[in-house]
């Protein structure tokens, strides 16, 4: 697996003279699921980029590029989560995606702080308006500078690194979906309608259990030519099969038919008529344009004719049909094989159901990850909370690695209070003899400001061999503002990933999932209750102090009769006249009228 | 403790049950009888339930206490009127700028400022002697200050050769009269008979007629252009030229300093996929924009995209087809960023042709008012490479076209028609400030709630400043400098975010945070003020009453 996507690298590097390549490769994975990695990269020369004339660089992207003073661009829409306990390691080595919601990071081209946070503004402004995505929304509180995490990844002259700022900026809230995809098609020189594009659906794509759309702009420098602006767009997806295999018409999941169903017939329970189906555990057969939807519409005549369109990555024992006039080219781990296809022809792949299910040979095996990480909130109440995030090594080597946290203002987090403790493993008991010291070696800390900036905290963190490491914070929840909640308030703030960036054995990405934070909500009638209820207490008190100091009191029998009582006895009167005409007696009735 | 008892029983009044329980209330200050006090009350009344029940009065009221209650009702509203009120006008009051309301009016009602453009024709006599160049220049000088029918447009000739002239005459002695425009510099040449002399004055009547005609002929496009700005429309002039220029006014872009323009080849399938752009706009743009260089300063980006289908696919493309061609929901044609605005021509090839070509449409291309120019380039499907000998046509119709989206006159050469847009240009947008501060003004008049913050009321008095220089030097280039000042500081006034922001606030809201408080506080003040002013009525006319008596 490895060994695959640095032959695949390489090649990318090996073709970086020409201008535009497009390579789709599938790999199945373990539980009936698809990955389906799309690359489309293409470049320009500088001179045509400042000239602006571009033919294979999107227009709309290189404009703002330059008006923003852009030197390099990142750009990631996920959604879900990679599910690396059975996938194994992350595609691209988690290089080409981000966390939930929007990531973005730019060096812009500037010499003060307050000029890269003006082109920022800017960049962020107008991507905003090409992306159909609310990234207006990064502003200060959500913008850090990266210290040791993020670096450049082009390549820059020294003058050109000392002149510019590497910002970063993430939108968690955002949901990814089609209107993201349409400009990011609108984008590649063949747009969706002929090579590997032609695949991509919005409703396959955010069907999908995780997706992420990454844009990579930089410049590549090739020595003894000239520089290139490289701009690389990918999509990773990973589908449940038989999820995108029901028919578009009936995407109802109905019972499979009896004789249809697979059974694990080890189970003591197992006869005719019960059953433990495997269905989701073997690799099941699927076909390219049944699981995405359409077929594939030949290939992108811009594309680099001696790059493959198509790559898989199963066993050599799988048979793997393809249609007419294509031609295959087999890896030569035994575990890959490409496909070159005919230009205007339709192209599908169909991928058959092992000839022995249960004998381990399916799928790839996938590659265990450097690293595992989750983070959950800790703690109780509506004031104050703590973060963990275990952090485990499965592998043979010690890894090091720089955590980093971007947390709003609004999540307070106490420094004091972090610590680690290690274990052999994630079930034994936690080891709290190792000092926090051996673990973290560098820290980075640049506190929140309430409403300006958030938290960035970055920890040089080592683990050994086989161990998990467990970080806890405390953090202490902000009471907002009534207008800085949004609509939704009740629902939680989300928190964003953490990125975590290894530096040894390898350099590779991870990001943990992020979290929703439930701060303490108010009742949003508030603001006229507290009118209403001050108001109405000013006015009893007022009203007693001034009725007092302004009327006059005398005797109750001196004052005037109020005309109202007067009706009132009046008809009491005459009530009781009516009812007890005969009983009343004359004279106190003149003796009431004489009142 | 009895007469708390008693007294609750005699009352049913809610605001008397205190300590003072025998309590209620008086209205009007009645004389009455004095000798009762308030501590005899109590006894007089006996709880035997007695059916005859003297109505008593209160005693009379010391006059120093009436005064009292007097004093104390007038301190509230003192307190109301005098720290109240003005702290509520402080805390919701909008701040609205003075903004010179009248001067703004009367320049959108074009009172301010008569627009003269002044165009210097200079004289270039070398064949005649210098008196009868200048009898020459003052005859012909009166003929057109005779002729002129629209007194912002001046011909003013000048004798010699100036730097700022918009147009030369050049004299040269020959068989006939005979004028010819040059097609390439501004100026108009003379052929007079040789044997002219100016000093006969029926020869100098007739040179002077026929040189006042020629020059009124040669700024004739210019005359009217600027009468329809004016509104002022020029005598016998047929309701086609009325149209022709109206369409001139809504083909052309708004004036800007800065253009991008946008060349880009579409085509419906995988190719062509590569075009010489550069060399091409080079050769056959880059002249033209060298020369509209004082004016507006360009920007050229190109792109090349494929696949990209029309709106209308239908083989021949009628008059209807050609609105929904352009596919704005496909292609890639964003307006640019940073502020100025974005020309755009696309090259699609494709076979399609236009069929029922109008006025508006030459067979292969068709204008988009204020937006660009589309040109179709059938090509055959194996053309992989577009070369510049091809992209020449489109280019020049592209050329045309933008002249024409820039607002430039149809006739005579090119830097006379440049000069010629100066002076257009300069007045638009003269007129354009002026109107854009009329509607500021009517707007701030007819929204009191607007706020009109001070960067407002800056812009404003930047833009009569510098709509007073435009108007003082119009038809030069320093008039069109501060036109453009003047035109941009207007705008920017009118869109200024802040002003809006603050626009709604709906009354209901109001209602809500003000009533609570309002109500409960204000009508026992209100009430207590009114009651007061019935006594201090009641008083003054008892008053009389007693002096009237004691007269009698």
């Amino acid at each position: 697996m490895q060994s695959l996507f640095a032959w695949l690298l390489l090649l990318a590097t090996a073709v970086a003279a020409s201008d535009y390549h497009e390579q789709l490769t599938l790999r199945p994975l373990p539980l009936s699921s698809l990955l389906a990695s799309f690359d489309f990269r293409s470049n320009t020369s500088f001179s045509d980029y400042e000239s602006q004339n571009f033919r294979l660089f999107p227009r709309s992207l290189a404009q703002i590029l330059q008006h923003a003073g852009t030197r390099e661009l990142h750009l990631r829409f996920t959604l879900g989560r990679w599910d690396a306990e059975n996938w194994g390691a992350r595609p691209w080595d988690g290089t080409k995606e981000g966390g939930t919601g929007v990531e973005m990071w730019a060096l812009v081209d500037a010499g003060s702080d307050e000029e890269a946070d003006q082109k920022w503004l800017t960049l962020t402004n107008t991507l905003s308006g090409l992306f159909c995505a609310s990234l207006n929304f990064i502003d200060e509180t959500r913008t850090i500078r990266p210290v040791k995490s993020f670096q450049p990844e082009g390549h820059h002259t020294e003058a050109a690194l000392a002149h510019s700022r590497l910002l970063h900026g993430v939108l968690p809230h955002e949901v990814v979906c089609t209107e993201n995809l349409t400009p990011f098609l609108k984008m590649l020189p063949c747009k969706g309608k002929a090579g590997i594009a032609s695949l991509l659906d919005g409703h396959k794509l955010f069907d999908a259990s995780f997706q992420s759309m990454a844009i990579d702009v930089r410049p590549i420098c090739a020595e003894g030519q000239e520089c290139v602006l490289e701009i690389e767009e990918t999509i990773d997806m990973v589908l449940d099969i038989n999820r995108s295999k029901r028919p578009k018409g009936n995407p109802i999941p109905r019972p499979v038919k009896a004789d249809e169903l697979v059974c694990d017939q080890s189970k003591p329970y197992h006869s005719e008529d019960t059953c433990f189906p495997v269905d989701h555990l073997a690799s099941p057969d699927w076909q390219l344009d049944q699981v995405f939807g359409r077929p594939m519409k030949g290939t992108c005549p811009l594309a680099d004719a001696t790059v493959p369109s198509v790559c898989i990555q199963v066993p050599d024992k799988r048979h793997v049909f393809t249609s007419e006039g294509s031609v295959q080219h087999k890896g030569a781990d035994g575990q890959s094989r490409c496909y070159t296809m005919d230009e205007n022809n339709d192209f599908t792949l169909f991928l058959a159901r092992p000839d022995n299910p249960g004998e381990g040979l399916e799928v790839v095996e996938p590659e265990t990850p450097l690293l595992y990480a989750e983070r959950s909130l800790t703690g109780y109440g509506q004031e104050k909370g703590g973060v963990q995030a275990i952090l485990t090594n499965p592998g043979n080597e010690d890894v090091e690695f720089v955590y980093l946290e971007s947390l709003p203002w609004f999540m307070r987090i106490y420094l004091h209070t972090l610590a680690t403790h290690i274990s052999p493993n994630t079930t034994t008991a936690v080891d709290f003899s190792t000092p926090s010291s051996d673990i973290i070696k560098e820290i980075y800390y640049r506190p929140a400001l309430d409403r300006v900036r958030g938290t960035q905290l970055e920890l040089l963190l080592k683990i050994p061999a086989k161990h998990t490491v467990f970080l806890t914070y405390d953090v202490e929840k902000t009471i907002l503002r009534y207008t800085e909640y949004p609509p939704d308030a009740n629902r939680g703030f989300d928190v964003a990933a953490s990125v975590i960036t290894t530096l040894s054995p390898r350099v590779m990405n991870l990001r943990t999932t992020s979290l929703l934070l439930y701060l303490p909500t108010p009742d949003f009638s508030m603001p006229y209750n507290v009118i209403i209820f001050t108001s109405t207490a000013i006015a009893l008190a007022f009203g007693g102090l001034y009725n007092i100091i302004v009327r006059r009191f005398v005797g109750a029998d001196e004052g005037e009769q109020s005309p109202l009582k007067a009706k009132l006895a009046k008809l009491k009167e005459m009530i009781a006249a009516k009812l007890g005409k005969k009983s009343a007696a004359p004279e106190e009735k003149t003796a009431v009228e004489a009142l | 403790m009895s007469a708390t008892a008693r007294g609750y029983c005699a009352t049913s009044d809610p605001w008397v049950v205190s300590n003072f329980a025998l309590a209620t209330r008086i209205d009007k200050g009645k004389p009455s009888f004095t000798n009762h006090t308030m501590s005899a009350a109590p006894s007089e009344k006996l709880p035997d339930g007695g059916a005859k029940k003297a109505i008593k009065l209160p005693p009379t009221e010391k006059s120093g206490d009436v005064r009292r209650r007097s004093f104390i009702v007038l301190s509230f509203w003192a307190v109301v009127v005098m720290l109240g009120l003005p702290f509520w006008w402080y805390t919701t009051s909008i701040y609205r700028a003075n903004l010179p309301l009248d001067r703004m009016l009367e320049w959108a009602d074009g009172k301010a400022c008569q627009p003269v453009l002044p165009i210097t024709v200079a004289f270039e006599a070398e064949g005649l002697a210098a008196p009868d160049a200048q009898e020459l220049v003052r005859l012909t000088q009166g003929m057109l200050d005779q002729q002129s029918d629209l007194a912002a447009h001046q011909i003013r000739l000048q004798p010699g050769n100036t730097d700022d002239a918009a147009l030369t005459l050049q004299f040269t002695p020959g068989k006939q009269m005979g004028a010819t425009l040059d097609s390439r510099e501004a100026s108009l040449k003379i052929n007079y008979p040789s044997g002219t002399t100016v000093s006969n004055p029926s020869d100098a009547a007739a040179l002077a007629t026929y040189l006042a005609q020629e020059l009124r002929a040669a700024f004739a496009e210019e005359r009217a252009i600027i009468s329809h700005l004016l509104n002022q429309p020029l005598q016998n002039q047929s309701p086609e030229t009325i149209e022709a220029l109206s369409k001139r006014t809504t083909r052309s872009m708004r004036y800007a300093s800065t253009y991008h323009l946008t060349f880009s080849l579409f085509t419906d399938g995988p190719s062509p996929s590569t075009w010489d752009i550069e060399e091409a706009v080079d050769r056959y743009m880059r002249p033209m924009l060298d020369i509209l260089r004082p004016i507006h300063n360009f920007t050229v980006d190109t792109q090349l995209q494929l696949y990209a289908t029309p709106g209308v696919q239908s083989q021949v493309l009628s008059k209807e087809d050609l609105s929904s061609f352009i596919n704005a929901a496909e292609w890639p044609l964003s307006p640019s960023i940073g502020g100025a605005p974005t020309v755009n021509f696309v090259l699609f090839v494709g076979n399609q042709t236009i069929g029922n070509a109008g006025s508006d449409a030459t067979s292969q291309s068709w204008m988009i008012p204020q937006w660009g120019t589309v040109y179709l380039l059938p090509l055959s499907d194996s053309t992989a490479h577009v070369d510049s000998e091809i992209l020449r046509q489109p280019m020049l119709t592209f050329g045309g076209h933008l002249l024409t989206l820039l607002g430039t006159p149809q006739s005579g050469s090119l830097p006379l028609r440049l000069s010629t847009l100066t002076r257009i240009r300069s007045l638009d947008l003269l007129l354009h400030a002026s109107s854009t501060l009329g509607s500021l003004a009517r707007l701030s008049i007819s929204l009191p709630s607007i706020s009109i913050p001070r960067t407002v009321a800056d812009g404003v008095a930047a833009s009569l400043d510098h709509l007073e220089k435009a108007c003082a030097n119009l038809g030069g280039p320093e008039g069109l400098y501060h036109a453009r000042i003047a035109e941009s500081e207007a705008e920017k006034s009118f869109f200024e975010k802040s002003m809006v922001g603050q626009l709604y606030f709906p009354d209901e809201h109001k209602i809500a945070v003000y009533l609570p408080l309002l109500g409960p506080v204000g009508v026992p003040l209100v009430l207590g003020l009114i009651k007061e002013l019935k006594g201090w009525k009641q008083r003054r006319k008892d008053a009389k009453e007693t002096k009237d008596k004691k007269k009698q």
